[in-house]
């Protein structure tokens, strides 16, 4: 679905910048976003299984799932055991016999227990037997950041299993996409599909269209969230937003348009619309929330270069994390993650041409302390 | 007994798979079949056996070496060979060749070429029956290596946890590849199953068809009625090497004598008479089923990418 946003960013206030769908008039947090279409795929659906550790518990996956159990019964919002593997499996021979599963990894490291599951077996059960068996299924994967989330509560797997033929893997930037993908994922599509949500947007406010207004929309594919005709910025999830807050950041203090892209579905993005703004712009910036070597940045990239490379007309810049696993001392994870500063200084760079360009850079401020709005332990 | 109707139509059943397989064997050289094969020979009396009592809605989790239960859940065997063969008539259109065949219209719920992954497909299905009030019962089948693997005790865990319409089905043929079950497990299989608080079977003679059929109809039926999970091993020999036609007798790792032995049990070896009565429909079958497989076309260039997602 292609869409045009034109949103104020208030980050450091109550209500985010993001993508939204159609003029947004409601304000609802990540959080609700997401315990909404739980609770409506509950509602709608008796075939709906949450499954994952603590979804029944006081604190909820974040919230996401508090009171679900208690509401709807324990067999359909259910604790599991310490077993993602088992548990995956499960979910996939659940699904194989009539229900939709929605598994949770409060922390997506946590799913590298259930690889096999995932990309053995969910991946393939379609392809494997010729079309006999569809697999639909939900995995819901949270990335953390901040509070010395350290190396094995911090990655972003993306492009692990968007590598994998067969998987559907999102990454919802705001409420308003995960309410435009979960519902219509639920509903209507048939394999198993991975969603990436950052725990840093949890606690964030953004701009929804009401219920009341609510349309089908297509859940995959990417959204045009901002157009501009000097640079387009491809970002994934959280990373939208700094998209988003640098390119309004270079609207105010220059007559730089940055055009952002919200590539949303990583396993199959819309390449088209990405060609379309780069040979429009011919300067590419890829924010992503991975790291790069082989990732969501290094693939933006393939395909630029083996379409059309001539249409660029400085060489594309990528951000995303430091080639290091995540540290935990604050001074080194604000130096793993890039910041606005960065951000909007790579973007100024790379449309003037000039090294020293004379605009002004936003303060530095690690992205946490931007978004975050609660301190551990959690 | 060897008289009686029952004796007479697992015998039959279980003919039916090894004489299928032995084509496999003959056809292989000629490389029509560009698939591993893992061959059930040896073991056939434990599918007939643990099929004959389910209904097509029951459902069968597998593994690699599956034809013998593809066929007696009732797997359509022109498609079975036409997917050997790699042709879009197959029951995989041509995309699974022997390790993962499946039928779904007759339960047979796939199988998987990565030990005990599919153990957790049984509970889930099992969970999904019991969710959504179905009466069938939900068979994983693995052997005894897969119970080295952590998924399995999962699996095990969360069936009993949540009291499930499942039957762990053990094939142990004392073999992982070329391993030795003693010079794998520090445990012993049943033992510990047990302790995870479901009620274990153990059947020793995995040759014999009647035995396995009759203390598996008794296990289908309490799982039918109780909804509460089972656990039962069947011993059985693997006549042939792990994959692949031949026979690997002189590599060492195992000794003639126990297939010898084995042999002297096994009914489709003793009852020549019984074998040479229904030998010629059998073969005549899979004459036409070969026939089909190798009359029909190869997947189109379209295939490649259809049913990715």
């Amino acid at each position: 679905m292609l869409c045009n946003a034109s949103v104020t960013s208030r980050v450091n206030g109550q209500v985010a910048s993001g993508p939204r769908g159609r003029a947004g008039t409601e304000i609802m947090s990540y959080r609700d976003a997401l315990h909404w279409t739980m609770q409506d795929a509950l509602q709608r659906h008796d075939s709906v299984l949450i499954l994952g550790q603590g979804v029944d518990d006081h604190k909820g996956i974040f919230g996401s799932t508090t009171g679900l159990s208690q509401a709807f019964g324990a067999d359909r919002v259910m604790d599991t055991p310490l077993a993602e593997e088992g548990m995956t499996g499960v979910a996939i021979g659940a699904a194989l016999n009539g229900l939709y599963p929605i598994q949770t990894h409060i922390r997506a490291d946590f799913s590298l227990l259930a690889m096999n599951q995932i990309i053995n077996l969910a991946a393939k059960y379609k392809y494997m037997f010729g079309g006999r068996f569809d697999v639909p299924m939900l995995i819901r994967m949270i990335v953390g950041r901040s509070w010395g989330q350290g190396a094995q509560h911090s990655q972003s797997l993306q492009s692990l299993f968007a590598h994998i033929p067969g998987l559907q893997i999102v990454m919802p930037s705001s409420s308003q996409s995960i309410l435009d993908t979960y519902p219509a994922v639920i509903d209507h599509y048939r394999g198993p599909v991975i969603s990436f949500e950052h725990r840093l947007m949890y606690d964030l406010q953004f701009y929804v269209a009401p219920q009341s207004t609510q349309q089908e929309t297509e859940p995959f594919g990417s959204r045009l969230v901002r157009p501009g005709e000097e640079v387009t910025i491809v970002a994934t999830s959280i990373m939208v937003l700094e998209a988003m807050r640098a390119a309004e950041h270079l609207a105010l203090v220059s007559d730089i348009q940055c055009e952002v892209i919200d590539l949303h579905c990583v396993s199959s993005p819309d390449w088209d619309l990405v060609m379309h703004s780069v040979e429009k712009t011919g300067r590419l910036v890829v924010a992503d929330t991975s790291w790069r070597e082989y990732g969501v940045c290094a693939e933006v990239c393939r395909v630029v270069a083996e379409r059309n490379p001539g249409c660029l007309k400085a060489p594309v810049v990528t951000l995303g994390m430091q080639p290091a696993p995540c540290p935990t001392a604050k001074c080194l994870e604000d130096l793993f993650y890039p910041d606005l500063r960065q951000l909007v200084d790579a973007l100024a760079v790379l449309v003037t041409g000039k090294e020293i360009h004379g605009l002004p850079l936003p303060d530095t401020q690690s992205m946490a302390d931007v978004y975050k709005r609660f301190k551990g332990p959690f | 007994m060897e008289n009686s109707q029952k004796f007479c139509e697992l015998f039959f059943q279980a003919l039916r798979i090894r004489l299928v397989e032995e084509r496999i064997i003959e056809l292989y050289p000629s490389d029509g079949i560009q698939s591993p094969v893992h061959l059930s020979i040896g073991q056939e009396a434990v599918a007939v056996g643990a099929c004959r009592n389910l209904k097509k809605t029951d459902l069968v989790f597998c593994t690699y070496r599956s034809h013998a239960f593809y066929l007696a859940k009732g797997g359509n065997l022109p498609e079975m060979f036409a997917e050997l063969y790699g042709k879009v008539a197959g029951c995989a259109r041509g995309k699974a060749g022997s390790m993962h065949l499946a039928a779904p219209e007759v339960g047979l719920m796939g199988a998987s070429a990565v030990v005990a992954s599919t153990i957790p497909h049984a509970v889930g299905a099992a969970l999904a029956a019991k969710r959504l009030g179905h009466d069938q019962v939900v068979v994983g089948v693995f052997g005894d290596g897969a119970t080295e693997e952590g998924v399995y005790h999962e699996s095990l865990n969360f069936a009993v946890l949540h009291r499930l319409p499942v039957v762990f089905l053990c094939e142990n043929n004392g073999l992982a590849v070329h391993s030795s079950q003693k010079s794998r497990q520090g445990y012993n299989i049943l033992e510990h199953a047990r302790s995870y608080g479901l009620p274990v079977y153990q059947i020793a003679e995995g040759y014999d068809f009647v035995k396995v059929a009759d203390t598996m109809s008794g296990i289908t039926q309490h799982v039918r009625l109780t909804r509460e999970p089972v656990f039962v091993e069947i011993r059985t020999y693997r006549y042939k090497e792990h994959v692949g036609p031949g026979e690997d007798f002189m590599c060492g790792y195992r000794k003639t004598e126990e297939w010898l032995a084995w042999k002297q049990q096994d009914p489709l070896e003793q009852y020549v008479n019984l074998a040479e009565t229904f030998r010629p429909a059998i073969l005549k079958e899979i004459d036409k089923a070969v026939h089909f497989a190798m009359s029909s076309p190869f997947p189109s260039v379209e295939e490649l990418l259809r049913d990715v997602v």
